[in-house]
């Protein structure tokens, strides 16, 4: 039994690496999109904006997971749509537990990269089209550096709590095991099992470690932003 | 060089003007919130104003369409600000080579000729944290200008620097003008400078322009516009030429009884030229002094005193012309100065600067 565990915790381990990795990968684009949105555009539909982003952060994880399957359901247009084009599901799937993690660890990301991109000085964007580089250009040569800091903070903050995540994911995806079993639902299976609590042990301390480091790196992270030395310009002058 | 007829309105604010030079230094002279930046802004097409009809070198940068309106980087208009703003992100030659093709720029001999005239070639592998104040705005120039524009738009270039450097400066700024004859747009709040260096300016006072003409003309009736504090703690002279020492290396100006030497300058005698000096430049005597260097002592009745910051602000009477001195309140109290007191003002003659 004990050893029969040891693969499984290991199972569940890796899928949740793998989820919360794929979820901030793929949300990390829009992130930045966003937060720059928030920082620079100045129009009274921007507190709307915001509140739709933060949303997630406050709402219930389960009402949160509830309102992703009334619309990703497979009886659900959009679940349904997604039938039609690839033949597959999305609820109670391994992309589910993405989707429900990518949606809760948003908004962590994307105040990080708010408060980074507003500390950029826009002056220097503005030098920066003056000398002939576009909005776009200027956006990557010089607002994305000098945030790099503060969105990997941010990339690195909403990793750590989609690794967490159980309400949303619970269900949208349910509890399959090797399929939509986080760390926490194992968590939660094994509390609920007979004689379960002893395995818990070793996904709690995953779970601790894991988080702890996250915070501490992006703390790290942020620490430096906060100084103005961005992560490159500090290697180019060593 | 530029036409430009601009009305924007923001927030309890408007910038109205109509400006029209041809350069190739314009300069913009106004207090604070007179709407100098602003004006900038509009010509780098970074603010966006109701009207704005800009033409410069004869490229429409901004017209009365929508689509007219070029974005900042098709203006080639290049932004220099008080503060360098250096992307600190890149070391100083990644500054440089920051524009499109200046990489390329940069190693070319143009590149170079910029480079050494600037005095920054030896930088290049530099952090920008690691320059100094004047290093930083020197590069900021090369930057400016390996961005290849045809106009640099300069605002405050010197005021975050001190006295030394700010000069230094100014006067490769003047190179620039005068040996890559780069027309500029150059926006301060000091008088001297914009005497140094522009060829035409404009006042602007609270968003409107007071005065235009040549800076001579315009900053040494400073009554004809509502900023006069600002150029008053200056001494603007406009002068006859007496005649040339050319062994002495001094040029000798008529100021009422006495006469001014100033830097060898190549005008006729008879005819007349500006010229200026800071008001820290000029010392204070009780008595004329033997065996000095200076070479204007100048006898002057004491009109007034006034405590500006930490500075007072002595204002002298010599015969129907006003010159000002600045002394600390030390000195003045040492001196025991008085309105109606008899001093004589010492100014070295190179620190008399010719203008226009």
């Amino acid at each position: 039994m004990t050893a029969l565990f040891d693969v499984a915790a290991f199972d569940v381990i890796w899928l949740s690496l793998r989820v919360a990795a794929v979820a901030v990968a793929s949300t990390l684009v829009p992130a930045i999109a966003t937060g720059w949105l928030l920082a620079r555009w100045n129009h009274p539909a921007r507190a709307f904006v915001q509140g739709a982003v933060m949303l997630p952060l406050v709402l219930p994880p389960v009402v949160t997971g509830y309102l992703l399957l009334i619309v990703l359901g497979r009886s659900r247009p959009l679940g349904m749509l997604w039938h039609t084009l690839t033949g597959g599901h999305i609820a109670y799937t391994t992309g589910a537990c993405v989707i429900a993690a990518a949606v809760v660890g948003f908004p962590l990301m994307v105040e990080a990269i708010r408060l980074a991109i507003t500390a950029v000085d826009p002056r220097l964007e503005q030098v920066s089209r003056s000398l002939g580089r576009g909005r776009f250009d200027t956006f990557l040569r010089v607002t994305v550096p000098l945030a790099a800091p503060g969105i990997l903070a941010g990339a690195v903050l909403a990793w750590a709590r989609a690794l967490g995540e159980f309400g949303a994911t619970i269900v949208l995806a349910g509890n399959i095991a090797g399929q939509t079993r986080t760390i926490p639902l194992a968590v939660y299976t094994l509390l609920n099992a007979r004689d379960g609590e002893a395995g818990v042990v070793v996904l709690i301390g995953i779970s601790v470690t894991f988080s702890m480091a996250a915070l501490l790196m992006s703390f790290r992270l942020s620490a430096r932003d906060a100084q103005g030395r961005p992560i490159r310009a500090r290697s180019e002058t060593q | 060089m530029i036409d430009a007829r601009i009305v924007h309105r923001v927030a309890g604010f408007t910038l109205d003007v109509n400006v029209q030079s041809d350069g190739p230094v314009l300069g913009v002279f106004g207090a604070s919130g007179s709407g100098k930046t602003t004006l900038l802004h509009a010509l780098a097409g970074l603010a966006r104003p109701q009207t704005a009809r800009i033409t410069i070198a004869g490229r429409v940068l901004s017209g009365t369409t929508h689509a007219e309106f070029l974005a900042p980087e098709l203006r080639r208009a290049s932004l220099v600000t008080q503060d360098p703003l250096l992307f600190p992100h890149r070391s100083v030659r990644d500054n440089l080579g920051y524009a499109p093709g200046a990489s390329d720029r940069l190693e070319s001999d143009e590149g170079q000729r910029i480079l050494t005239m600037l005095r920054i070639g030896g930088l290049l592998d530099r952090a920008t944290q690691r320059l100094s104040g004047g290093e930083q705005q020197r590069v900021a120039i090369g930057r400016a200008l390996l961005a290849d524009p045809a106009i640099l738009l300069l605002d405050e270039p010197t005021s975050a620097l001190d006295a030394e450097l700010s000069r230094d400066v100014l006067a490769l700024l003047l190179r620039v003008k005068e040996e890559l004859g780069m027309p500029m747009v150059y926006v301060t709040h000091r008088a001297p400078e914009l005497l140094a260096i522009a060829d035409d300016c404009v006042v602007l006072d609270s968003g409107e322009v007071a005065a235009q003409g040549p800076p001579v003309r315009v900053l040494s009736r400073p009554r004809a516009f509502g900023v006069a504090s600002l150029v008053g703690i200056d001494n603007l002279l406009f002068l006859e030429v007496v005649g040339h020492d050319e062994i002495g290396g001094a040029s000798l100006l008529r100021l009422e009884s006495e006469k001014l030497a100033v830097p060898l300058c190549d005008a006729q005698p008879g005819t007349s030229i500006g010229v200026g000096f800071y008001a820290d430049d000029v010392l204070l005597c009780l008595e004329r002094p033997a065996g000095i260097s200076a070479r204007n002592a100048l006898e002057c009745v004491v009109v007034s005193l006034h405590e500006l910051g930490h500075d007072v602000l002595v204002e002298l009477e010599l015969g129907a012309q006003r010159l000002r001195a600045r002394l600390t309140p030390g000195a003045v109290s040492e001196l025991e100065l008085k309105p109606g007191d008899r001093v004589v003002a010492l100014i070295k003659s190179s620190a008399v600067h010719l203008l226009g």
